[in-house]
């Protein structure tokens, strides 16, 4: 149905390898369409979360609208729709091009294209995005924009002789950008009659307006007043206002199809709604949805306890707080012996965890505990009840289960040729299969394997990473689930369980990965009054021991003469970081004990 | 009780491992720097005249490196402005290579009778590497010329490379002296800033575990030598414990004159500047030249209390306790004593932490002192 378009506005996203000036772009491309005042301007507006800005990639997606003046004499509207640059939000970044009808690639000149960028750029292919090549950092003394260009045409098969030279920092032909824009990205469908159909592709949690959902409208019209509906919930929502992002919400009369912006329908909670999920109205109903929607589910799970007991409270309303944003994050109250009182949760994938755990430390202000990260086990015991176990406390004992399944991935591995065996290796040692091998050129290879999930979330980005030189780049979604030996690892510290410390791991991992643990719980944990035997055990058989020695010196026993302040200073010092620590039994364990069984080097196996 | 501390800021060159107060070059600064003590001793003496003082300590830097008439000066200043105990124990730091006849004449006419000798080890090329000015033979001159007097010897364990036989070198050689009647056997600590905290990073110290079987070892060794370790790096004869030292666990109150000097009196602590040219401006302008103050009451008092008596071999006398706070030491410190019970030897009279735990006591003290605040 190639019908009429909008001729004036342009939907786009931008793909980029982390640091190669994605942010920065869109600052110029913001700044030299006015939008924002000059004062306003703060270094790289897209990024707003603070913990976005100091790690350099873009976690949540913050839309802006863009108005352009070309040389054709016509003004045009341009959506820039950011994108999360992270395999966690893999979905979330479908979403966002499904909004769009092209995406600009940035390439740096000295750099060249990263196996990472390609996956993405993969993705846009398939929602059909238009993409236009740009060559930054063309300032850098070791650019090589011919090159760059070159390689570009010959790994995706893009002309990149022609695309425009840039420099984001130092402005360098952002013009020509612009006109790009214009010229190569298509403009959306025009449907304004047909039935509304939004594609939702984010959301957020306004205190004032509800959640606030990101829509772009792909059919019909939207204005405050229509009744909504979405197809995975049964409520119904009036609109009380729509409009723009400028990138402040500016509000509008109406929105029509091809135009990215907000609803707000005093929508009270976040979990009323789903990214994926298509708005229709409910007097003027579409049939169908629009393809793709998959509900967000969590993979996976640790247990996370405030250092300080009486803090749990306050854990929970943050939790709370941080959920009205983030529809994926999952928590329950949990029990640990070890650290009392906390929450199980759930994330979308390692980088979220680490995401959620940062922001209840920065935002929040909380000292927190996080145990290992454990996966999703299903358990069919011998009595014929079937388990979900998120949580390797809940495991039953070894004699009550049949059998266990664990959950399993299809992984896709983009990397040069030179590293296929050193990435076999690595995917050998995580229970690894492979299930293809497909040279995309003399220059990559993408291999897809399927891996047990749990062998994900212990290490494998740093074992990938570091085997690869960074040049590998890893995709994963979850297939299914395999059955598979599992067993629980119990850890003991001077002959007590510490529960907060167990995993499930397959059996035949569970030695060298019980010896492993004790080796770095034995460094992890100071040395205390007494000796601390540290025990791995599976089912009450103990598989590996390391011992903690006991203190020899720990004692004032400089001369201070009469200065007696600077010796309370040094022991309080000392109290402090005696505060960090959680006593099991008689046993002082510090916090980074929970999370350090974590990063245990691939190659002590 | 209470006692007077003389900081003398000057030596003839720095100690690898010295962080406190002196100043090899500025020798120059020392007739300006004692007159302002002698001002600073009478200012501080106007408010203390119905206190009696018992001990009195020239620390340094190196107090025999001055000239012998600024002690004397400093003495007689003390003197006439306090109260001071016809029997005080009046102590004098000494470094080996700067004490001769001469000198010690003027020491005792001042009234100086115990001597605290600083040898460190008995390792002429260790004492070298660490910049002391003296070797093995000075000391041995030093302590024939003191066999008169009451004699505490200074040594330091955890030097670069030591082990265990150098130490028993240093105490066999400490201990030869009948006039040696006191041993002080400080751990070294490598201080950021100081030479020495380059060699620790470069792994030259013995580590923790080395340090305590020396430790052990000394222990042992002075024990068996008639020297009892009445708290954790002090050692005596019977009779011989140092009065000021035990001032100090006992938080006995006492006045500190002079740059870096901590006092304590009528429960504020304060410390003046560690800088010559500060201190002198101060005292010149009538004013103090106190860089920290604190007043320490409550339980905040009562921590400091358990925290310093529990670094000595007697720990916490229940009488003196009550004395001092009216309460019972048992029931404030209720919940220490029973966590840390396995660690202390809990008397009718006293608690005290266990022999063989004195050197590890750091987290008993915490504690403590957790439990009053």
């Amino acid at each position: 149905m190639a019908g009429k378009l909008k001729e004036n506005i342009r939907n786009f996203c931008i793909i980029a390898h982390i640091d190669h000036g994605k942010s920065t772009l869109a600052d110029r491309l913001i700044e030299m369409t006015g939008q924002v005042a000059e004062r306003d301007m703060e270094q790289q507006i897209l990024d707003s979360m603070e913990l976005e800005r100091e790690r350099g990639i873009t976690i949540k997606l913050t839309p802006v609208r863009m108005l352009y003046k070309a040389k054709d004499g016509k003004e045009y509207i341009f959506n820039l729709i950011d994108t999360p640059g992270h395999v966690d939000f893999t979905y979330e970044v479908s979403r966002s091009l499904k909004a769009c009808e092209g995406a600009i690639l940035i390439v740096d000149a000295s750099q060249g294209i990263q196996a990472q960028t390609l996956a993405n750029v993969y993705l846009a292919l398939d929602s059909n995005l238009e993409i236009m090549p740009v060559i930054n950092k063309i300032d850098l003394p070791s650019a090589d924009p011919e090159a760059v260009g070159k390689e570009i045409e010959d790994v995706i098969g893009l002309d990149g002789s022609n695309a425009p030279r840039i420099s984001a920092k130092t402005g360098i032909n952002i013009g020509e950008v612009l006109e790009r824009i214009v010229t190569e990205i298509p403009a959306p469908a025009c449907n304004d009659d047909a039935p509304l159909k939004a594609l939702i592709f984010d959301s957020y949690y306004d205190n004032f307006k509800g959640v606030i959902l990101f829509v772009r409208i792909v059919d019909g019209e939207v204005k405050p007043g229509t009744k909504i509906k979405t197809f995975m919930s049964d409520k119904t929502f009036d609109v009380v206002e729509v409009g723009t992002f400028n990138p402040e919400l500016r509000p509008k009369n109406s929105l029509t199809s091809g135009e990215v912006g907000y609803i707000a329908a005093s929508i009270k909670s976040i979990s009323d709604i789903e990214v994926g999920d298509t708005v229709f109205d409910v007097d003027n109903p579409t049939k169908e949805a629009l393809p793709g929607y998959k509900k967000a589910q969590p993979v996976v799970f640790s247990g996370i306890y405030p250092l300080d007991g009486s803090k749990f409270n306050d854990l929970k309303e943050a939790l709370l707080k941080l959920k009205l944003n983030d529809a994926s994050l999952t928590f329950e109250p949990d029990h640990s012996t070890a650290l009392g009182f906390g929450f199980r949760c759930g994330f979308l994938g390692l980088l979220h965890m680490e995401i959620i755990q940062e922001r209840l430390e920065r935002e929040f202000g909380l000292d927190i505990i996080t145990t290992a990260p454990s996966v999703s086990y299903i358990v069919h015991k011998t009595d014929g009840e079937v388990l979900t176990v998120e949580n390797p406390t809940k495991l039953p004992p070894v004699v009550e289960i049949e059998y266990t399944e664990e959950p399993i991935i299809t992984a896709s591995i983009y990397t040069p040729p030179d590293y296929v065996g050193a990435i076999m290796e690595l995917c050998q040692e995580k229970r690894g299969e492979m299930k293809d091998m497909t040279y995309i050129d003399d220059k990559r290879v993408k291999l897809t394997y399927e891996l047990p999930l749990n062998e994900i979330v212990f290490d494998f980005f740093d074992g990938l990473k570091s085997r690869t030189r960074g040049y590998a780049s890893f995709d994963y979604e979850v297939s299914g689930y395999k059955r598979s030996d599992l067993v629980k690892l119990d850890m003991l510290l001077n002959g007590e369980i510490c529960d907060a410390l167990s995993i499930i791991v397959h059996k035949e991992k569970a030695y060298a990965r019980g010896r492993a643990i004790a080796e770095k719980l034995k460094e992890a944990i100071p040395r205390q009054m007494f000796e601390i035997p540290v025990q791995a055990a599976v089912g009450g058989k103990v598989i590996a021991r390391e011992t903690v020695k006991a203190l020899r010196k720990d004692v004032l026993a400089k001369c201070y003469g009469g200065d007696i302040t600077r010796k309370k200073k040094l022991l309080e010092k000392q109290k402090e970081g005696k505060k960090k620590m959680r006593k099991l039994g008689s046993v002082e364990i510090p916090s980074e004990a929970f999370m350090s069984i974590l990063k245990i080097d691939s190659s002590d196996k | 009780m209470a006692g007077i501390y003389v900081h003398v800021p000057f030596c003839k060159q720095k100690c690898s491992y010295c962080d406190f107060a002196s100043f090899p070059r500025e020798i120059g600064k020392a007739e300006a720097y004692f007159a302002c003590l002698y001002k600073e001793l009478k200012a501080r003496s106007l408010s203390l005249k119905d206190k009696k003082f018992s001990t009195v300590y020239f620390g340094g830097g190196t107090p025999s490196f001055v000239e012998p008439k600024y002690i004397y000066g400093a003495l007689k200043q003390i003197y006439t402005c306090f109260n001071v105990d016809k029997n005080a124990e009046i102590t004098l730091e000494v470094n080996p290579g700067t004490i001769d006849e001469n000198k010690l004449k003027v020491y005792k006419n001042a009234g100086v009778n115990r001597f605290s000798v600083g040898l460190q080890t008995a390792n002429d090329k260790t004492l070298y590497s660490i910049n002391r000015i003296h070797t093995v033979e000075d000391f041995k001159r030093a302590i024939e010329l003191l066999k008169d007097y009451n004699v505490s010897v200074d040594v330091m364990i955890g030097l670069p490379d030591e082990t265990v036989s150098d130490v028993k070198n240093t105490l066999d050689l400490a201990t030869s002296y009948p006039q040696v009647k006191h041993v002080s056997v400080y751990a070294l600590k490598a201080e950021e800033g100081t030479p020495m905290f380059t060699r620790y990073l470069n792994g030259e110290l013995p580590d923790d575990d080395e340090v305590a079987d020396i430790y052990d070892f000394v222990v042992d060794y002075l024990s068996k030598k008639g020297y009892n370790r009445y708290e954790v790096s002090n050692f005596a004869k019977e009779g011989y414990q140092s009065k000021h030292n035990k001032n100090y666990w006992a938080r006995g109150e006492y006045i500190g004159v002079g740059v870096g000097a901590s006092s304590f009196i009528e429960g504020r602590r304060f410390t003046n500047t560690e800088s010559i040219d500060e201190y002198v401006h101060a005292i010149l302008n009538g004013k103090v030249a106190e860089v920290f103050s604190e007043n320490v009451c409550g339980d905040d008092a009562k921590a400091e209390y358990a925290m310093l008596a529990l670094r000595t071999a007697n720990g916490v006398d229940f009488n003196d306790y009550k004395n001092a706070f009216g309460s019972d030491f048992s029931a404030d410190f209720k919940n220490s004593i029973k966590a840390n019970g396995k660690y202390l030897d809990i008397l009718d009279s006293c608690i005290k932490i266990k022999d063989k735990y004195l050197y590890v006591q750091n987290s008993i003290l915490v504690d403590f002192i957790s439990e009053k605040q």
